[in-house]
């Protein structure tokens, strides 16, 4: 096969544009995925903890919101729900650390944080995520001017939960002025859920229910990073595209002395175009492979940065890399054969001579 | 064998061939000579299918060449080159350089042509393994290996010494003798030594 032949022996040109088309390839993965795994881990907080989610009426970040706890008695009692549970989310320094998440929970909700030693946390008493553990290693901590005794630490699923602390409710209602962010509803049959969302609402004109489903389709946070996620994938993914296309007809325009070689040599605009064709593929599908590997390498590896205290997550749907794919083997083939097939146009000793230049 | 009737050629508004007519038989070894500039290459990619005239008619073997429907069988049958610079593709071995430009039918003639030309035992090496005067060689070998009727070279010597030379001139000149019409354009007046027919450019113009 004689387009294997030039690949592997134009070695250096080859590395050339398969490095390029890796990074490109990587670089559209990675932003696209790790915007992606940021949406996707608050939803997967908020969704499998509950089946319906009440917050403060007309307010967009449940950072703000404020509902009252005691809403929980009436809530038990409607037909159909198994369990609720209250939490406020809120930030502030702890120690000497400037910023870090604080999840005041009602203590039925406790057992989402894996304890991996000590207790679960008293009156004034906090767990720590097992990130933020290394941090400190006294037995008192300073949370917003207020003096809490470290009762144990936790692990999570949820990477940044791991940065933060876990206290009772009422001590973080304290610290952040209020009496639950937000308080999610199980129910035990999913058939009943419009109708336990309608019962909820009429008990208080001040909170918004909604089933966490829509919850998470319509809040503005996760719109907003799906939003801007897009725009900069979107980006980068043109950019490496025209990088892909660039080099492929810079390559094929440094080729065309041996074009007009092969046409001087009675060799046809199709064999040519035919040759380059499955160079191309070759090329970008073996390149689009190796980004492929390396990005999945370089996402498992995220949640174990540090520095990255968890935040950052990525994962790849099938359909963005399916989506990718495509893309890079029609913009490879788009900046080769375009090029070649005008240059097969040419008089061959015209392309010769262009070669020379 | 071929025919030119009045053709001229323009690069841009630059004309550098005027109104060319002549008649080459077959079997002839014509030596197309003249100045640097005067027009010989342009002349010679003209008459080997490779550059389209500006104006003017070429008949090859009878045939009109902007009628020929396959110019590419017609190329790789009947035509072969040589080049001042030897343009074997570099990623392809001696062998398959020639393999690449040979018909179907005579490939298994590669060894038997390269054995001729005395280069037989570099047939799996590489262009930049060799000397310059055996890619020459090469180039030659990729030239005769269809059996063209015509054979066209470029400044074929240009860049080999007087030895190489000698050994490239011989191989046309048996070529020749053997029926197939040779066109070589050239500064290196020793042709005249083997042509049968000689044409000397002047700024585009037969003398
Ligand atoms: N591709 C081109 N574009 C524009 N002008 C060209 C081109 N090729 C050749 N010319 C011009 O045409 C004229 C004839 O060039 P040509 O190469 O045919 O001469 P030549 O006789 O082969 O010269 P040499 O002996 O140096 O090879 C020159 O004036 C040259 O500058
Ligand atoms: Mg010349």
């Amino acid at each position: 096969m004689i387009s294997l032949k030039a690949l592997t022996k134009n070695r250096f040109k080859s590395l050339l544009i398969f490095s390029s088309i890796t990074i490109a390839v990587m670089a559209i993965f990675l932003i696209s995925s790790v915007s992606h795994g940021i949406i996707g881990m608050y939803s997967k907080m908020i969704k499998t903890d509950g089946d319906i989610i009440i917050t403060q009426k007309g307010i967009s970040d449940t950072f703000f919101s404020n509902v009252d706890i005691l809403l929980m008695d009436k809530i038990e009692k409607i037909e159909h729900v198994s369990s609720s549970y209250a939490m406020i989310v809120g930030a502030s320094p702890i120690g000497h650390i400037p910023i870090a998440g604080i999840y005041g929970t009602t203590a039925n909700h406790f057992s989402h944080y894996k304890l991996s030693s000590g207790g679960y946390p008293k009156k004034n008493e906090v767990i720590l995520g097992t990130n933020i553990a290394k941090q400190f290693s006294t037995s008192d901590i300073n949370i917003g001017n207020r003096e809490f005794k470290i009762s144990g630490t936790y692990s999570s699923e949820i990477g940044f939960e791991e940065g933060g602390v876990v206290m009772n409710i009422e001590d973080a209602g304290k610290l952040f002025n209020r009496s639950a962010s937000f308080i999610l509803v199980s129910c035990d049959s999913p058939s009943e859920i419009d109708e336990i969302v309608k019962k909820i609402s009429a008990l208080d004109s001040e909170i918004e229910v909604k089933t966490t489903q829509n919850f998470v389709k319509e809040y503005n946070q996760f719109k907003i990073i799906e939003n801007s996620s897009f725009v900069i994938s979107f980006l980068a993914f043109a950019m490496g595209l025209m990088g892909i296309a660039s080099v492929m007809s810079m390559i094929v325009n440094s080729r065309k002395e041996e074009f007009g070689i092969m046409r001087a040599l009675g060799k046809s605009r199709l064999f040519i175009i035919k040759n380059l064709f499955f160079e191309t593929l070759v090329m970008s599908v073996s390149a689009y492979l190796f980004a492929l590997v390396l990005s999945l390498g370089i996402l498992a590896l995220l949640p174990h940065i540090e520095m990255l205290q968890g935040y950052v997550n990525g994962t790849l749907s099938l359909q963005i890399s399916l989506y990718v794919l495509f893309s890079t083997i029609l913009m490879a083939l788009f900046g080769s054969l375009i090029p070649a097939w005008i240059a097969s146009k040419t008089d061959p000793i015209l392309l010769i001579n262009q070669g020379c230049a | 064998m071929i025919k030119v009737s009045n053709i001229s050629h323009f690069y841009g508004v630059e004309q550098v061939l005027y109104d060319l007519s002549f008649e080459i038989k077959s079997g002839e070894f014509l030596f197309l000579s003249g100045e640097s500039g005067s027009g010989k290459s342009t002349l010679l990619s003209i008459l080997s299918t490779l550059l389209k005239p500006s104006k003017g008619e070429l008949l090859i073997d009878g045939e009109s060449v902007d009628k020929i429907s396959n110019i590419d069988y017609f190329r790789q049958s009947k035509i072969g080159f040589v080049f001042q610079f030897h343009y074997l593709i570099n990623y392809l071995s001696v062998y398959e350089n020639i393999a690449l430009a040979a018909l179907e039918d005579k490939k298994q003639n590669i060894n038997k042509v390269l054995g001729e030309l005395g280069i037989a035992e570099l047939s799996s090496r590489y262009p930049n393994e060799i000397s310059g005067g055996q890619r020459q060689r090469v180039a030659v070998a990729r030239a005769l290996i269809n059996e063209p009727k015509i054979i066209f070279a470029d400044e074929p010597t240009g860049s080999l010494d007087s030895k190489n030379s000698t050994i490239v001139y011989g191989l046309l000149q048996n070529a020749a003798k053997k029926g197939t019409t040779v066109v070589v354009a050239s500064h290196d007046m020793q042709i005249e030594n083997y042509a049968t027919q000689i044409i000397r450019l002047k700024d585009g113009q037969i003398l």
